[in-house]
């Protein structure tokens, strides 16, 4: 069984009297394990798709289907819950909570699973270590480089060992340099833990480093390659 | 939930001034809901307190139907009630009077007054009109001819301490009866109604008028403390109820005019109070408004990262409490320096008015000061709390209806 | 131009600027209708002494007002003085003889204050005609009808129609007391009326009194209650050394205290209120100028002076509060018409209340007082310059080059 299918799903948003279709009869199977990029230029659908995978936005038609069950039907509060047990997001911009630390970001969801303090403290520590940043615990957002506030964002992601995690253009913002260290980071995960990683880019490092490389344009599936090393 | 109060606390202080600005709001109010009660409390127990004792007692006791027309046929035989009543805890002095509807007269004028006949030893140690007289202006018995008069009313009769009058009343066997009396002592409240129509006399002396001697109209019961008159009120309605004709009341039904001059008033600063709130909770709804606007795309990664929507409304609803209970403790804070300092030094009033003021058939102090009312300030506290988080429930309402994908598209 | 650009500044965040404009509207009108309430119960308290009893001005004998001295009379036909009819404001005018005594019933007596009038004198100066609730007016032609309060009725058990006997001292020492005949029964709501006064004809208590053609004193009504005292010191320097005109804040210092300090109350009042509202347009102004900042730095950059910006921040906070008045004014004149046509009756839950000499009658209703609109439209804009005053010192202090770095 794979862990995430796509069955001829479609996507259409309004834009006040206009609609605009976003993605077209679009079939994907994701397996676990794979580290994926969903590649295209901007306006092809990739952010859509990703959204769709995710679980944040459900399709017009067609189904999406995680672990075997049919998530077009769950309700707000069900797609919550699965996203907190199963999906973990890396965004573009980051999008870590000002107010809070370091580590209390990444504490976030599992503070939402209602995990004791002093074990999310004892995880979050860990993942510190292992991803880099350990040190910058109590630091706030604003006090970090754009390459730490991202690592920070993969901690979030991680936090609750979920089975996939959704990265939206994580190395859009991010020097050439720091982007390498951030996708040798997820590739080791990707190797050691198995998590799976399916990544929105158009950015040539990312697909290079890509075991399978979905091509959108315009909202229709283009190309969908996987690369044996 | 420590945690999601450290977030909401946390949230609370991203913008300090408008948060400053709206608690300050908040504080400010209560302060003033709080102090401006606190400061009628007082005022309306000082004028209750000189009401009664001028009046008719903290309780009053009655012929049943004599407080709908007062009439003067109304009235009982003490027999031992003044002495029982006087045994129950907490009544400082039973005051038996006699109130006689006459025509007073000097050589030259004449004028209808109310005949108030009293017992002098107990009415000297309450009755504030008496206590300001001097040993050798007061009544010496309660058969004597001696008078207390108001001294507008002695000016109008023309006649000087020291002078004979006459009281002219009807007998109980329906022919005019008068007294010769002489005027003692002159009392001089600053009350117009007071001054001029005041005739204090020996209950005895007054009894002879209508043939009621050993009769009383009233039974005014002062207490040691305000509060323990439903208590009292309790025991002496057991005590009468071998007397179905006798009947005790509270002085909110023995003054209607005092008690209705407090309720009035007390109404009009209700209404203000309420203005005072509903201004402070459309800001604190704009404050609450803005700063979830200002999240939208903070509310779409935390709905993203699998939060459920009733979580962020929480969170919401969670700064809000932060919010209310800490402007509730600074505004009990500000609100108790406020009654500290009325208490203390209080409010001259006589700055603003010169004259003597009545209201509700009182004289009120001048000098206006507040009464602690701990129980009342804790609930006006609350209240505001509870309207923090009322007004907490649009914005909520509205940051757990968005959906992650819209959120983050916020800018 | 910048008064386009203030509007649609203050638009851009409609939600925003909606809820501190409706926090303006509710404190301004119901500001208004409280302070139109309060109004109406100082003149109902004014009318209970004036128009019920004292009329706004009398003259008299200087001996009389303060002790109400039965030989300190004068003579009918001062009513005619042409100090009286020279004087415009004045609307009604009653000659009146003043005497206390006992009213009796085989069954009791009661102490009471005895009016002689010329009927139709007497109801252009108070309007107890309008407060009948038995029986009639006493007419010219009953020579002993008389009109007697409600409580007085009650306590003696009396109806139209019934007798009484009035006993008094007579100014020639005699006791005098003649029979009365109860035309009407009137009730004001002020139980000192109520159960004290009684009307009867002037030519009938001349003779009880043996006063033959003397009054106590003549008992005015002007338009304006509030101009009396000015009334009354016109009216002095034509009036001859044996007679005085007092107005009704002579008669009722007071009354004329209280009514007084109400400007200082309104003021009191209306600040604490507006204060909880300052806030929250000082709020809603930071809020607005900390997101322009980018937006002022680049108009400062094309050289737009420190002090216009401050003018167009406070410009639109002007026009934030013009508009609020607008619809608060709107509101309040709606609410305070309501209230001034239809009222609250509250007497099923209290009775008359006594203040300074008057009577609060139980009912809310409203009277129209300019300065009710006045003192809250004055202050409602100066509040709200003062609270935009912060935000536009600060929008004016921002240094150009940092602000348009701003994001």
């Amino acid at each position: 069984m794979s862990l995430i299918e796509l069955k001829s799903v479609s996507k259409i948003y309004r834009l006040g009297s206009q609609e605009v279709q976003a993605l077209t009869d679009l079939s994907l199977t994701f397996d676990a394990g794979e580290f994926a990029v969903l590649a295209g230029p901007s306006g092809s659908g990739k952010t859509t798709a990703l959204n769709l995978i995710g679980c944040l936005d459900r399709p017009s038609t067609g189904q999406v289907i995680v672990s075997g069950i049919d998530l077009g039907t769950a309700s707000p509060r069900q797609l919550a819950d699965f996203r907190l047990q199963h999906i973990g997001f890396i965004f573009q911009s980051y999008n870590l909570i000002p107010v809070l630390t370091a580590a209390e970001n990444a504490e976030f969801t599992l503070m939402l699973q209602k995990v004791p303090k002093r074990l999310r403290r004892e995880k979050v520590c860990k993942l510190f270590a292992d991803l880099g940043i350990d040190g910058l615990e109590d630091r706030r957002p604003s006090d970090l480089s754009g390459g730490q506030q991202q690592r920070v964002a993969i901690a979030r992601a991680m936090a609750a060992n979920p089975q996939v995690i959704l990265a939206d253009e994580p190395t859009a913002n991010l020097d050439s340099h720091t982007a390498e260290d951030l996708l040798d980071l997820m590739r080791q995960l990707n190797q050691e833990k198995g998590t799976t990683f399916i990544f929105s880019s158009h950015d040539d490092r990312v697909i290079s480093q890509a075991r399978r490389v979905i091509r959108l344009e315009d909202g229709y599936l283009a190309e969908d390659i996987r690369i044996t090393m | 939930m420590i945690d999601y109060f450290h977030l909401a606390w946390k949230n609370l202080w991203r913008n300090r001034r408008r948060t400053i600005i709206t608690l300050a709001a908040i504080a400010f109010s209560i302060m003033l809901v709080q102090a401006l009660h606190n400061l009628s409390a007082g005022v309306y127990a000082g004028m209750v307190d000189s009401g009664v004792r001028a009046g008719s007692g903290h309780i009053a006791v009655y012929q049943q139907n004599y407080l709908a027309g007062r009439e003067e046929a109304l009235h009982f035989k003490d027999l031992n009630l003044v002495s029982e009543i006087e045994m129950i805890d907490g009544v400082e002095q039973v005051l038996p009077r006699l109130y006689i509807p006459a025509l007073a007269q000097s050589s030259r004028e004449s004028r209808g007054i109310l005949l108030i006949g009293v017992d002098p030893e107990r009415e000297r140690q309450i009755n504030p009109f008496l206590k300001s007289l001097t040993e050798d202006a007061m009544i010496r018995s309660a058969d004597s001819r001696d008078a207390v008069v108001g001294a507008r009313l002695l000016d109008e009769l023309q006649i000087k301490p020291g002078q004979k009058f006459v009281v002219t009343a009807q007998h109980q066997d329906g022919t005019l009866h008068s007294e010769l009396l002489r005027v003692r002592g002159v009392v001089s409240s600053g009350m117009k109604d007071i001054d001029g129509s005041l005739i204090l006399v020996g209950r005895e002396r007054a009894g002879l008028l209508t043939g009621s001697s050993s009769s009383v109209h009233e039974l005014a019961v002062i207490l040691s403390n305000p509060s323990y008159e439903q208590s009292v009120l309790g025991q002496i309605t057991t005590m009468l109820a071998a007397r179905p004709d006798i009947e005790a009341v509270s002085w909110e039904r023995a003054m209607p005019n005092l008690a209705n001059a407090i309720k009035l008033d007390y109404a009009s600063q209700k209404f203000i109070f309420l203005i005072i709130l509903l201004i402070v909770t459309i800001g604190v709804i704009n404050t609450l408004l803005m700063s979830v606007m200002e999240r939208m795309r903070e509310f779409g990664v935390i709905l993203a990262l699998g939060s459920k929507p009733m979580v962020l409304r929480g969170m919401i609803m969670l700064e809000a409490l932060s919010l209310g209970l800490l402007a509730a403790a600074f505004g009990t804070l500000l609100g108790s320096l406020a009654t500290w300092y009325l208490v203390a030094v209080g409010i001259n009033l006589a700055d603003l008015v010169p004259e003597t003021l009545e209201f509700g058939g009182v004289i009120f102090d001048p000098i206006l000061r507040a009464n602690w009312n701990p129980g009342w300030m804790i609930q006006i506290a609350i209240y505001v709390v509870g309207l923090t988080l009322l007004a907490a429930l649009y914005p909520a309402i509205k940051a757990g209806r968005i959906t992650p994908v819209e959120g983050m598209r916020h800018h | 131009m910048l008064l386009t650009l203030a509007f649609r500044n203050l638009w851009r965040n409609r939600r925003r600027t909606l809820l501190t404009l409706s926090a303006m509207v509710v404190s301004a009108a119901l500001l208004i209708l409280a302070l139109g309430v309060f109004s109406g119960m100082f003149k109902d308290m004014l009318a209970s002494a004036t128009e019920q009893y004292y009329g706004h001005l009398v003259i008299a004998h200087p001996e009389y007002h303060l002790r109400r001295d039965l030989y300190a009379h004068l003579p009918i036909d001062i009513v005619d003085l042409p100090a009286i009819d020279r004087e415009l404001a004045i609307t009604g005018k009653s000659p009146r003889l003043r005497s206390f005594g006992l009213l009796s019933r085989p069954e009791t007596s009661q102490p009471v204050e005895l009016l002689g009038i010329i009927p139709e004198l007497e109801q252009q100066v108070t309007s107890l005609q309008r407060q009948l609730t038995a029986g009639h007016y006493p007419t010219a032609e009953e020579h002993n009808g008389a009109l007697i309060g409600q409580g007085l009725a009650h306590k003696m058990k009396v109806q139209p129609g019934d007798e009484l006997v009035f006993i008094t001292q007579a100014a020639d020492g005699s006791i005098g007391n003649d029979l009365l005949i109860v035309s009407g029964i009137f009730a004001t709501g002020d139980s000192r009326h109520d159960n004290n006064l009684v009307l009867a004809p002037l030519p009938w208590l001349q003779q009880v009194l043996v006063l033959p053609g003397r009054i106590h004193e003549v008992a005015m009504v002007i338009d304006d209650p509030m101009i009396a005292a000015q009334v009354a010191d016109r009216m002095a320097p034509h009036l001859s050394g044996n007679i005085e005109v007092l107005d009704w804040g002579d008669l009722l210092p007071e009354m004329r205290e209280v009514i007084a300090a109400y400007d200082v109350s309104r003021m009191i009042i209306v600040t604490i209120l507006y204060m909880a509202t300052g806030l929250g347009i000082l709020n809603t102004f930071f809020m607005s100028v900390m997101e322009r900042t980018r937006e002022f730095g680049i108009l400062m950059a094309q050289g737009m002076r420190p002090w216009s910006i401050r003018g167009l921040v406070l410009l639109e906070t002007l026009l934030l509060s013009i508009i609020a008045l607008a619809i608060g004014l709107f509101c309040g004149a709606i609410m305070t018409l309501y209230m001034q046509q239809v009222g609250i009756d509250l007497s099923a839950y209290i009775t008359p209340v006594t203040y300074a000499g008057g009577t609060i009658l139980p009912r809310l209703h409203a009277v129209f007082e300019s300065g009710n609109f006045l003192v809250p439209a004055g202050m409602l804009l100066l509040v709200s310059l003062f609270a935009g005053f912060l935000p536009a010192n600060r929008a004016a202090r921002l240094d150009p080059v940092a602000a348009v770095r701003e994001d």
